[in-house]
């Protein structure tokens, strides 16, 4: 399998500010990707050197096996992007601004298939493309954008933070788009907060921190990385007397309960010394997407392993 | 008051450098005025001379003041005064749409609205804001003049009607900034009240009724429609009228009260003027890049070639007036050659206007190419530069854009002042050809300013818009007002406006010609080989 998107120690500086720290990410061609990470975590900056619009310090990158610096205009043939925070021409209308973006693609003015799937797009989405840029608010600026991705098929999608500002039935209609480019064959790039649509979407995930990739694999590999939770009444257990349970770590004696974590291939090992106690209101918690997430979200892990547990 | 106190410093912080600028450069014109005055003029014999010939040419009333008497200081208000005033209503105007509507575009307003401060008060602070700036100008304006020696009073009134002035634009921005709804449009809208009220009171004073000789002179009736009217009216070292003063502050104030009572009958982001739905579809036509960039700099296109119009009609018609006072008064063929350099009578008014014409060209370029900014700051760029458009190609977008609007002002302009000529009956070619020269020379002088700004946005993207506008307001003083305050000839050279190639005898001088091309091609293709290594740049 070829990879559409390849970079190798991309770094990217403004000042002492070290946006990109040696950005390793691979992304297969046909994959939906997800691009996962905190806010400052440098996911957009990374984007916007894919697209060629901002120039790397040093370090590789290759967008569909050419240079998104110097070939930009040919990538972007082949391209569909969606930002986070779409800006349209206040004097254009919305149809205006599809259009337009779409004709830069390089698609003909009366291209039917064009045409066509427009109509749908914009039926499906529920969008007005009468009324003036500037009087759209941020979900229908966002739909210029989307529209005007989805509406002639490119080869890669670049999307980043794309439904933010839509309300959950047009993120469906989102969902589905995405489904069928993807069916089509198309990579796309995905950038999101969400989990529910990094779990429903996503072939393989990337988690970028602080300019780098910190966790890249497909969401079962990822899920192995955090710990299954086991908690059970205590029943004469106290912190002094902890049970000894194979491969338990963390072990906590609070609140008449007794919790601690287990690695995720060690569950099946516990489980006997579990019967053993005769435990009582056993809960056994898989690693969930949110977890993990936590876990590369936070400041630094054990912080953010302390936060998880004050939410529960 | 406290909310009303943070919002005040709110704009005096956000303006700290601009405004202190604007005033800085209107004292100093008021400074270097005098001292251009005292060098060129300095007989009172010069004076009565320029005044008597003033009196007779209408061109000469439309850029300068009011007569009113030979003594040094009341020249000074006819040579400096309407231009003083002019610089403080643009300094306010900006100040006043800045601070109001343009921030409800940008939607900082919305969330100052929401917090108790309320959704007058940015309206109320920003009035209190624009008085205040023109309370400081008028006071450093008069204190620069009282440093020079002149009657304190008159120094001091010079700088009250400058100040008044400012005021009843800080009263049109706020008010047009309520009518219509975009920051532009509300500036455009300003500015042109104050070309129309400015050219009112030139009409006003070259209508008037000479008196003392013909060194004084009562405006007719369209002078009194004119805030820059009321300024003049004030005689400031002669009659030292402060009731005009009163007149014009209080009707700014007037002015910013309306303002704050269509700021209460609206909705926040709504303007009056009702919005159109645009098409469903966009036209065959808008497919390219330089289409986007021709579709988005159309109107303002459009307002600068009205301009361009209007400036080529005065240039040949008001110019025929001048051939009736050439043989009479030699103090008329003394200043307008002064302004213009050399050449009949009717050339150099020509000359003149066309000196206007090229400013204005160069405006509308400096206004186009400045849209790249704009589209880069607002995020616009991206989709198009993420599309199949290459950087440079997008640059030399705006450059084109801006060449094609700056041939259709110049084009409009030479047409205007050749029908001008016909309607005059004039049969001497040598007219055409100087409104053929003139007209080519300042398309050259403002294609500079399209590639200077090509420049400034290739290699210093973040400060585009100041530098690009101050550059042109530089060469503009320079261009006009050099000659008139005495500055060397040097500094005038720098100028393009004023090295363009004129019509000498039978023939053509080109002058500064070969180095106004030069600058154009180093500075197009400097700018686009930059442009290749440039990349995005979005926030300030």
């Amino acid at each position: 399998m070829t990879a559409a998107i390849v970079t190798r120690d991309l770094h990217k500086h403004y000042g002492r500010l070290r946006a990109l720290d040696g950005l390793d990410l691979v992304v297969d061609a046909g994959q939906v990707h997800g691009f996962l990470g905190p806010n400052g975590a440098g996911k957009t900056t990374a984007i916007r050197t894919l697209l060629g619009l901002a120039r790397a310090t040093s370090g590789e990158a290759r967008v569909l096996g050419m240079d998104p610096w110097k070939d930009a205009v040919a990538i972007h043939r082949r391209l569909a992007y969606v930002p986070g925070d779409v800006s349209v021409w206040p004097n254009l209308s919305g149809g205006e601004a599809v259009d337009l973006v779409v004709r830069l693609r390089g698609t003909a003015v009366k291209d039917r298939q064009y045409r066509l799937e427009r109509e749908r797009l914009m039926d499906a989405f529920r969008f007005d493309p009468r009324k003036k840029g500037r009087s759209y608010s941020k979900g229908n600026r966002q739909k210029v954008a989307l529209i005007a991705a989805f509406a002639v098929p490119a080869d890669l999608y670049i999307l980043d933070e794309p439904t933010s500002g839509l309300d959950p039935l047009m993120s469906v209609v989102f969902h589905h788009e995405v489904t069928r480019v993807a069916a089509a064959g198309a990579t796309v790039l995905l950038s999101s907060h969400i989990l529910s649509e990094v779990e429903q979407l996503c072939d393989r995930l990337s988690i970028i921190r602080r300019g780098r990739v910190v966790e890249a694999g497909t969401l079962a590999d990822l899920r192995h990385l955090t710990r299954t939770e086991v908690s059970f009444a205590a029943r004469g257990i106290t912190p002094d007397r902890p049970p000894g349970v194979p491969g338990a770590h963390d072990v906590v004696v609070a609140g008449g309960r007794v919790r601690f974590t287990l690695d995720d291939d060690r569950v099946a090992e516990a489980l006997p010394a579990l019967a053993e106690l005769g435990v009582v209101g056993l809960r056994v918690t898989p690693p969930s997407l949110e977890e993990l997430f936590l876990r590369h979200y936070g400041d630094d892990p054990a912080a953010a392993q302390t936060a998880e547990t004050r939410r529960r | 008051m406290r909310r009303f106190a943070a919002l005040w410093r709110l704009r005096v912080r956000r303006d700290r450098l601009q405004l202190p600028l604007w005033i800085v450069g209107t004292v100093l014109l008021a400074y270097a005025g005098y001292a251009g005055v005292t060098e060129s003029y300095g007989s009172l014999a010069d004076r009565q001379g320029i005044l008597a010939a003033a009196r007779a040419d209408p061109v000469i009333l439309m850029f300068r003041g009011l007569p009113s008497g030979p003594s040094a200081g009341a020249f000074l208000a006819f040579e400096v005064l309407p231009w003083l005033a002019v610089l403080a209503a643009l300094m306010t105007t900006f100040l006043a749409v800045r601070h109001t509507r343009a921030e409800e575009e940008e939607g900082t307003a919305e969330l100052v609205s929401a917090t108790p401060a309320g959704r007058l008060s940015p309206t109320v602070a920003t009035l209190t804001h624009g008085l205040t700036a023109n309370l400081v100008l008028g006071a450093l304006t008069g204190l620069a003049l009282t440093s020079t020696g002149l009657d304190p009073e008159g120094s001091w009134l010079t700088g009250a009607a400058t100040a008044a002035t400012g005021v009843v634009f800080v009263g049109i921005g706020l008010t047009a900034a309520q009518v219509v709804r975009t920051s532009r449009a509300a500036s455009s809208l300003t500015i042109w009240v104050l070309v129309v009220t400015f050219l009112l009171r030139g009409v006003g004073n070259a209508a008037g009724t000479p008196q003392g000789g013909l060194l004084r002179t009562a405006s007719a009736w369209p002078a009194w429609l004119s805030p820059f009217g009321w300024a003049e009216q004030t005689r400031p070292f002669d009659e030292n009228l402060w009731w005009p003063v009163l007149l014009a502050a209080g009707c700014g104030i007037a002015l910013g009260i309306l303002a704050v009572l269509l700021q209460h009958a609206r909705d926040m982001g709504a303007g009056f003027l009702a919005e159109r739905p645009g098409p469903a579809q966009a036209r065959p036509a808008l497919s390219s890049s330089t289409a986007l960039v021709w579709r988005l700099a159309f109107g303002g296109i459009v307002g600068w070639a009205v301009g361009g119009a209007l400036t080529g009609l005065l240039a040949t018609t008001l110019g025929g007036v001048l051939g009736r006072v050439a043989g009479t008064n030699p103090a008329v063929v003394h200043v307008i050659t002064r302004l213009a350099g050399s050449g009949s009578l009717d050339e150099a008014a020509i000359t003149v206007f066309f000196t206007m014409l090229g400013i204005v060209a160069g405006c509308c370029a400096v206004q186009t190419v400045v849209r790249a900014r704009q589209e880069e700051v607002r995020g616009t760029a991206e989709p198009v530069l993420a599309a199949a458009v290459g950087r440079v190609r997008w640059l030399a977008d705006h450059l084109v854009v801006a060449t094609g609007a700056v041939v259709i002002i110049v084009a409009v302009a030479v047409a205007a002042g050749c029908i001008g000529l016909a309607a005059g009956g004039h049969d001497a070619s040598d007219l055409y050809r100087t409104v053929l020269v003139d007209g080519g020379g300042q398309l050259v002088a403002a294609s500079v300013f399209t590639a200077i700004t090509g420049l400034i946005l290739s290699l210093a993207p973040r400060v585009t818009v100041s530098l690009a506008w101050l550059l042109l307001i530089l060469a503009t003083m320079l261009g006009m007002f050099g000659p008139l305050l005495g500055m060397p000839g040097w500094t005038m050279n720098l100028s393009p406006f004023g090295v363009t190639p004129v019509v000498s005898g039978s023939g053509v001088e080109a002058r500064g010609l070969w180095w106004l091309l030069l600058a154009v091609a180093a500075g197009t293709s400097l700018c686009l080989a930059a442009m290749r290594r440039r990349q995005l740049a979005p926030a300030r």
